[in-house]
């Protein structure tokens, strides 16, 4: 939420009572959009909260990255707001957490001030502990490279390709100035790197298995599932919009392993393939 | 009988359990949802190599696997009282086709654009079909969840 913006419940009373739901909700269908909501759930968990707060003349239309709210539409105190919302990174337990909020919300569990608290509580990133998560990467590289066919040492090497593909990815997401794609072009040449070097001292057996099981944390199941289930409801322009960013992530991936691999391959390093 | 898949299967049960526990922390799932992602995963896995060994198409395997781990993660949202993402997503990752990225990519590169098409077909299959299974079993499970008024009423979060 931008921050010039103050919460209106907490400005002169002279405000409408209105105008202060729909920046309630409009925060929340923003949280749930940055973190990965589906839009038919976002649209949805709007239209209870308006609902239930006792306004039902209002209309939501909710898109991949972006959230359009009127209310009371036709009357002399007719509002509306419009966000823009980035395409963000998925956050499971932000989904749940909000998930909880707007249950309370619409069970009259808790307040309206009590809610905003708690979305402002659930918009504060909590960072990371890179080294724990670069182990969860590493763990699952190594238990899918297995899981396809490798043997233990493929297992073990993915696992240390798995770390260092987290690590890098941490360092690619502090630079701005790097986009989505490059950053996915960039890991997947990074992660075959590494496994062509990992591959030079003989341990490993099987290079293909080793990479494809590093690029499990690359690949875009989550727009995919997200994308299906938008045509699913119906809302074909954000299935769209994210069937589209799942093919580009891969075909980035596809470029970045493929590079190195040609490149690989110049350097005279069959035997490595 | 479900023992007997249980014992013969064991290996893959692990390293698909681990695997996907690993990539749902990766993705911040909720605490207490890890086993549950595991298991949604693992069951994913486990269809999807019985009906390989018994010598069905990739296309069946993974409509067949989505579609049962798509019915889980449905039932467990029901009963949990959280998002279907939280199990879905998680669970997808065992089946989306990340080899087929990895040898499409090494084919074109390699200048055997004949193979490569081919694996391009086979991927672009698989997601299909991950497509379709995940349609199916929405569908199925809503009407499921319907008739049976398993839904709460009224609550926000309608999975």
């Amino acid at each position: 939420m931008n921050p010039e913006i103050p919460f209106v419940e907490h400005l002169p009373a002279e405000r409408p009572e209105h105008v202060g739901v729909m920046q309630l909700s409009a925060f929340m269908g923003e949280l749930l959009l940055k973190n990965g909501g589906e839009i038919y759930r976002v649209q949805d968990t709007l239209n209870r909260i308006i609902d239930a707060c006792g306004f039902p003349n209002h209309s939501v239309y909710v898109l991949s990255n972006g959230i359009f709210i009127t209310i009371n539409e036709g009357m002399p105190d007719a509002c509306s707001a419009v966000r823009y919302v980035k395409l963000g990174n998925l956050h499971l337990n932000n989904i749940a957490r909000l998930n909880q909020v707007s249950r309370d919300i619409c069970d009259g569990r808790i307040g309206r001030d009590e809610a905003y608290r708690r979305l402002q509580e659930i918009e504060k990133p909590i960072p990371d502990r890179k080294l724990s998560m670069a182990l969860c990467c590493g763990f699952g590289c190594g238990g899918f490279s297995v899981l396809f066919g490798g043997s233990l040492r493929d297992g073990i090497t993915a696992f240390l390709v798995g770390i260092v593909l987290k690590l890098v990815l941490y360092e690619l997401d502090e630079r701005q100035h790097i986009t989505r794609f490059p950053t996915f072009i960039l890991a997947s040449f990074f992660l075959t790197l590494v496994s062509a070097l990992c591959m030079l001292t003989g341990f490993p057996d099987h290079f293909d298995l080793i990479v494809i099981g590093s690029i499990m944390p690359l690949v875009p199941g989550y727009s995919l599932t997200t994308s299906i289930r938008d045509f699913f409801n119906g809302d074909y322009l954000s299935g769209l919009i994210h069937l589209i960013d799942a093919l580009l992530v891969a075909f980035s991936i596809a470029v970045g392993v493929g590079i190195c691999i040609k490149l690989i391959s110049f350097m005279g390093g069959r035997f490595v393939l | 009988m479900i023992v007997h898949i249980l014992l013969l299967y064991m290996r893959h049960i692990a390293e698909a359990m681990v695997s996907v526990i690993a990539f749902s922390m990766l993705f911040h799932a909720p605490k207490k949802e890890w086993i549950a992602c595991g298991i949604s995963g693992t069951i994913g896995w486990v269809i999807y190599c019985i009906l390989h060994d018994l010598g069905c198409s990739l296309i069946l395997c993974n409509f067949a696997a989505t579609t049962g781990l798509t019915l889980f993660s449905r039932w467990m949202a029901a009963y949990r009282q959280a998002p279907v993402s939280v199990f879905l997503v998680p669970g997808i990752f065992p089946l989306v086709p990340g080899a087929g990225i990895y040898y499409t990519a090494y084919y074109f590169f390699m200048e055997n654009p004949v193979k490569g098409s081919e694996r391009l077909f086979d991927t672009m299959a698989a997601a299909g079909s991950i497509t379709v299974g995940i349609i199916f079993g929405s569908f199925l499970i809503t009407g499921v969840l319907q008739r049976f008024h398993i839904h709460r009423a009224g609550s926000a979060g309608k999975s």
